[in-house]
């Protein structure tokens, strides 16, 4: 198998969810073959380029899955199949970065805001944007706003963002914006906002940068800012 | 999750008449639409009560025979009667998967476990004695035992018994849903090498939207971890139904079974 090949062979893995080769994929008939980790493992014994691994692989796999979310062809756990394989490809390919001329995109600072434990959609989030080149500092949930202004302080992320799936809690967002600004933090980091009841109007009223409806408008918005 | 297709069966009068007049066509076309809906084992029973114990072996062997060159899943001989099971167990050889059934008589023990460890095939053990079908788990389950200790005698490893705890109809006795699923949690407990199996469809007997009293069955015993169902699997929203259970239960990766089944269902 040539490079351009198993690239390719990963890129579909990618795009059916399969993380080991004993998973199903979305499609029938995958169970036993070779699968994204084993994949990426035989790429790195066999020198493969990780760079065009990652673009056209890892990244592109997941584009086409982010186009089959959208189009409705994928749902929720599909999404989350491809993001895992993608992150498990990332783990194996980290050690190797450096070497291979790879930079991370940017820091990402991720936090549900305080009085608020739901993290299903912040996880999604977290796990798109790792597979999509970015390094990640997950701050978990109920995360109270001087923390995060704090982490914003010390980590210097390139993005902040914040998940609330509940009106009591978005309302939280504005504390944490105005905390950034006080400490002359705002302008270094763009701030995303996601979860539920968040909106547009919203967005803009408490002067975040952006409102994602979903991780891949997360992971968009970042790659166009990175 | 284990679906055996319960659709030949000479219970059912149309299949009786087809099996009574060799009508092979319908019973292949049966056999193979079972197979393309998603069934592991298709259950072969001819006990039409219409001739001689001799037509009964004829007819399992001419099924059998019909049937096996139409699917590529293994076929499960059911049968009361040692006679029809040996004939159908001849006549698939490798084609058979499954053995239905054993009684837990000392008499039907003697008789069908020996088969079981000869072909070394799985076999359906009905939690049923000398006593008949009891109303109560906790004597359903002292028949399992009998069927334990004749696996030790027999030399039948007790992975390959499936344990049927009994399904009776709710309709003529209303505590009949909770024995069976007693009767199920007692054997996971008791017996956890052992399988088990829920021949479904009798739990609805002369009860109407027999399909949804079917699935709150399954349900239960999937929460229970049953591992196989003798049930119609040419009812495509009820196996929707049983893929469910099994997603809900967590047995369904990524929800990859269910959604596929979505997929083909409107694909259609």
């Amino acid at each position: 198998m040539d490079s351009t090949e198993l690239i390719n062979d990963i890129k579909t893995n990618v795009i059916q969810g399969r993380v080991t080769s004993d998973d199903e994929g979305f499609d029938e008939g995958f169970e036993g073959k070779p699968a994204t980790v084993e994949l990426v493992e035989k790429a790195l014994a066999d020198g493969t380029d990780i760079k065009t691994l990652i673009v056209e692989g890892l990244t592109g796999g997941m584009n086409i899955v982010g186009e089959r979310f959208e189009s409705g062809m994928y749902l929720i756990p599909d999404m989350l199949a491809a993001a895992e394989a993608v992150g498990q490809a990332m783990d194996i390919l980290s050690p190797h970065l450096e070497n291979a001329g790879v930079k991370s995109k940017g820091k990402f600072l991720i936090v549900t805001v305080k009085g608020d434990l739901h993290d299903i959609g912040k996880n999604i989030v977290s796990i798109m944007l790792k597979g999509s080149g970015f390094e990640i500092v997950d701050m978990g949930t109920d995360v109270p706003t001087d923390k995060i202004i704090s982490a914003v302080e010390t980590h210097k992320p390139d993005f902040l963002g914040m998940s609330a799936l509940l009106t009591t809690t978005m309302r939280e967002m504005p504390n944490v914006i105005e905390g950034l600004k006080t400490k002359g933090l705002r302008d270094n980091v763009k701030v995303l906002i996601g979860g539920a009841p968040t909106s547009p109007e919203f967005t803009e009223k408490i002067g975040a940068d952006v409102h994602c409806a979903d991780a891949f408008q997360a992971v968009d918005f970042t790659n166009a800012n990175a | 999750m284990i679906i055996i297709g319960e659709n030949i069966n000479a219970t059912i009068p149309r299949i009786k008449d087809l099996i009574v007049n060799h009508d092979g066509t319908a019973l292949e076309d049966l056999a193979v639409r079972q197979e393309q809906a998603g069934a592991n084992i298709i259950d072969v029973n001819v006990a039409t009560g219409a001739g001689t114990a001799e037509d009964e072996i004829n007819d399992m062997k001419w099924l059998i025979e019909l049937v096996m060159a139409k699917v590529d899943i293994k076929l499960c001989v059911d049968s009361a009667d040692t006679a029809v099971l040996k004939a159908g167990l001849e006549a698939g050889g490798e084609k058979i998967g499954l053995i239905n059934s054993v009684k837990a008589t000392e008499k039907n023990i003697a008789e069908v476990l020996p088969l079981a460890a000869e072909y070394g095939l799985p076999v359906i053990a009905l939690a049923m004695d000398e006593g008949g079908i009891a109303t109560d788990s906790a004597t359903r389950l002292k028949a399992c035992e009998k069927v334990i200790k004749g696996c030790e005698t027999h030399n039948v490893p007790v992975e390959n018994i499936f344990f049927d705890p009994l399904v009776m109809p709710v309709s003529t006795d209303i505590k009949q849903g909770g024995t069976t699923l007693e009767t199920l949690k007692g054997i996971k407990e008791e017996f956890p090498q052992a399988k088990t199996v829920l021949a479904v469809s009798n739990i609805s007997f002369g009860l109407q939207k027999r399909t949804l009293i079917n699935q709150a069955l399954i349900h239960m015993a999937q929460y229970l971890s049953v591992d196989a169902l003798l049930v119609n699997p040419l009812n495509a929203e009820f196996m929707l139904a049983i893929k469910a259970g099994e997603t809900v239960m967590g047995r369904d990766r990524h929800c990859r079974k269910y959604s596929r089944a979505v997929r083909n269902m409107n694909g259609k």
